[in-house]
């Protein structure tokens, strides 16, 4: 006779039905897991902040304004983004049509895009009244 | 410089002028708007932006540009002094799930679940290396010049290499990788992709992947260090917040772990590349680079030819699309550079130079690409130059590199529009 769990019991004399037992059994010990994960999932845990150190920020009081446009010189800067030189050059010609007495100077910054210019920078200070910069794209 | 300045800017750079102009100390800058794009535009469609309304204010813009160069400063904008930005508490408290969520709604994150980094990992992770957790060690910006630097200790990188699922025997590569100043994103608007390649005995004592499928998903170490680079760009260097420093137009889908693979030295027949760079053979060294991405160069020109294809003209035809403004990275599987060693390029050297010398383009061609590799079409010498004349594409052999990787199944390449950038050791933050 093959030998299996219902038979063995059988033998025994026991009923078979013992073996539901072990059903419920399971039944209770998945309850206990779910209620173990559940309150695990409500403890609390403490995390770093993975953030590093930003640097301190210099507030920079903006420059005095000009009273008016009228008979300044405005430099048109270009920091070399294509299509900056040609909007200016449309900004010189908006000058040119609506306040005919603002004298535009072109100027194309040195270098890459985030280049430092003291040359240009100099420039602007000695003869600049005012500067319209063209910043990317 | 004290002169009145109205910067002008496209509506797409908002978030970006506004937030840097106020980590650089003017707050309330006076940044006038135009809609997007400028580049590409005519001179009519330019001249009607200046008609028109700047989009942000809703009012005519030359007006604002005129009252940004003329209308009397606020006390704000008369403001000096310093400010120290916050990153928010030490340390946030809350239960696994809510964890997760919070360092992913708040950028720390690659949009992925990662393990939180709590006290005991994070010491745990320190043990990977002998240098002082309190160390600054390094500066990460988005991109160098446009966006201040920020700082960072070996614990902040530490925190990232747990949340990257790093072990501490790993530490000290992402220590290096985190010190080599290159951060995996950059703010461009172009979508870059940067690689790092490993050599030295670190390789296998970690047991790191150079064979089959070395840069897929088949290895915790290569795996993990990517993913910390990333991790850390994000936290230590500020970068990767969309339309803030960020402005990738499509992202590139290599920043989630990045290309960081181990060169296969045992089964290369050429120098290990960190050879190359000064270092000696037993010393840890990882070398980053930057660029486009990298693409497979299988099927090329040239691989068909028997007894030995000639993947020299493979290679050339493999680099007709990368641009200029990178170098070339050339990712051999071992087959291939023995292949090239048939060839005559019996030193990574010599292929350089062959390559260097017959990648050309045109005069006509440079002219009409956007970063052409126009670098002879500058100078003086470029007044002679016709159309048809051939130029280099890169002006210098330096601008072209090897690194053989793979588990020679079949001899198959790739090829990266990647510069190098520079080597770093790795034993110095053993």
């Amino acid at each position: 006779m093959k030998l299996n769990r219902r038979n063995i019991l059988a033998l025994l004399g026991s009923s078979p039905a013992l073996l539901a037992g072990s059903a419920y059994a399971k039944d209770k010990e998945k309850k206990k897991i779910g209620a173990a994960s559940e309150s695990f999932s409500q403890i609390k845990i403490e995390g770093l902040n993975p953030r590093g150190i930003p640097p301190a920020i210099q507030l920079v009081p903006m420059a005095p304004r000009l009273k008016t446009l009228d008979g300044k010189t405005i430099y048109l800067v270009s920091d070399g983004f294509p299509g900056a030189d040609h909007f200016l050059n449309q900004i010189a010609i908006w000058f040119h049509k609506n306040m005919p007495s603002v004298k535009t100077v072109y100027r194309l910054k040195a270098g890459a895009f985030a280049d430092d210019d003291p040359k240009l920078w100099a420039e602007l200070k000695a003869k600049a009244n005012g500067v319209i910069m063209a910043i990317g794209h | 410089m004290g002169i009145p300045t109205a910067p002008m800017v496209t509506i797409a750079f908002k978030d970006l002028a506004k937030t840097n102009a106020a980590k650089r100390g003017m707050p309330d800058e006076r940044i006038c708007f135009t809609p997007h794009p400028v580049w590409g535009k005519t001179d009519a469609q330019m001249y009607a932006y200046l008609e028109g309304d700047d989009p942000v204010t809703g009012k005519p813009l030359m007006k604002e540009v005129i009252g940004a160069l003329t209308d009397p400063l606020t006390p704000d904008e008369k403001k000096s002094g310093t400010v120290t930005p916050s990153t928010g508490p030490a340390t946030f408290v809350d239960t696994q799930d809510n964890l997760q969520k919070y360092y992913m709604n708040n950028g720390m994150t690659d949009f992925m679940s990662i393990v939180i980094p709590t006290k005991e990992k994070v010491d745990a992770m320190l043990k990977g290396t002998s240098h002082d957790p309190e160390e600054v060690i390094g500066e990460l910006t988005p991109a160098r010049g446009s966006f201040p630097a920020w700082k960072f200790t070996v614990r902040q990188v530490a925190i990232n290499a747990v949340m990257a699922g790093a072990e501490p025997e790993y530490l000290p590569i992402i220590l290096a990788i985190a010190s080599s100043g290159l951060p995996s994103l950059s703010s461009s608007t172009n979508s870059f992709a940067v690689a790092a390649v490993i050599n030295g005995p670190i390789r296998d004592k970690l047991n790191m992947n150079y064979g089959i499928g070395a840069m897929g998903p088949f290895n915790d170490v290569n795996a993990s260090i990517g993913r910390a680079w990333t991790m850390l760009s994000k936290n230590l260097g500020n970068c990767g917040l969309p339309g803030e420093t960020y402005m990738g137009t499509q992202g590139n889908v290599v920043s989630f772990n990045n290309l960081v693979f181990p060169e296969n030295e045992k089964d290369s027949p050429w120098t290990p590349f960190h050879v190359q760079k000064g270092f000696k053979a037993e010393e840890n060294v990882v070398s980053v680079f930057f660029g486009y991405g990298i693409a497979q160069g299988q099927g090329g020109k040239g691989s068909a030819v028997k007894p030995v294809p000639q993947f020299d003209q493979g290679l050339l035809y493999n680099f007709t699309p990368l641009t200029s403004i990178f170098g070339a990275l050339a990712v051999l599987d071992p087959l291939v550079a023995k292949d090239l060693v048939e060839l005559g390029y019996d030193t990574k050297d010599k292929l350089y130079d062959w390559l260097q010398k017959n990648a050309t383009l045109t005069v006509g061609d440079a002219k009409t690409m956007l970063f052409t590799g126009g670098f002879s079409l500058r100078g003086p010498q470029a007044a002679n130059l016709k159309d048809t004349d051939l130029i280099p594409r890169w002006p210098r052999k330096e601008m072209i590199n090897a690194v053989v990787v793979g588990g020679q199944t079949n001899p198959y390449y790739q090829v990266g529009n990647l510069s190098y950038a520079r080597s770093v050791s790795i034993d110095k933050w053993m």
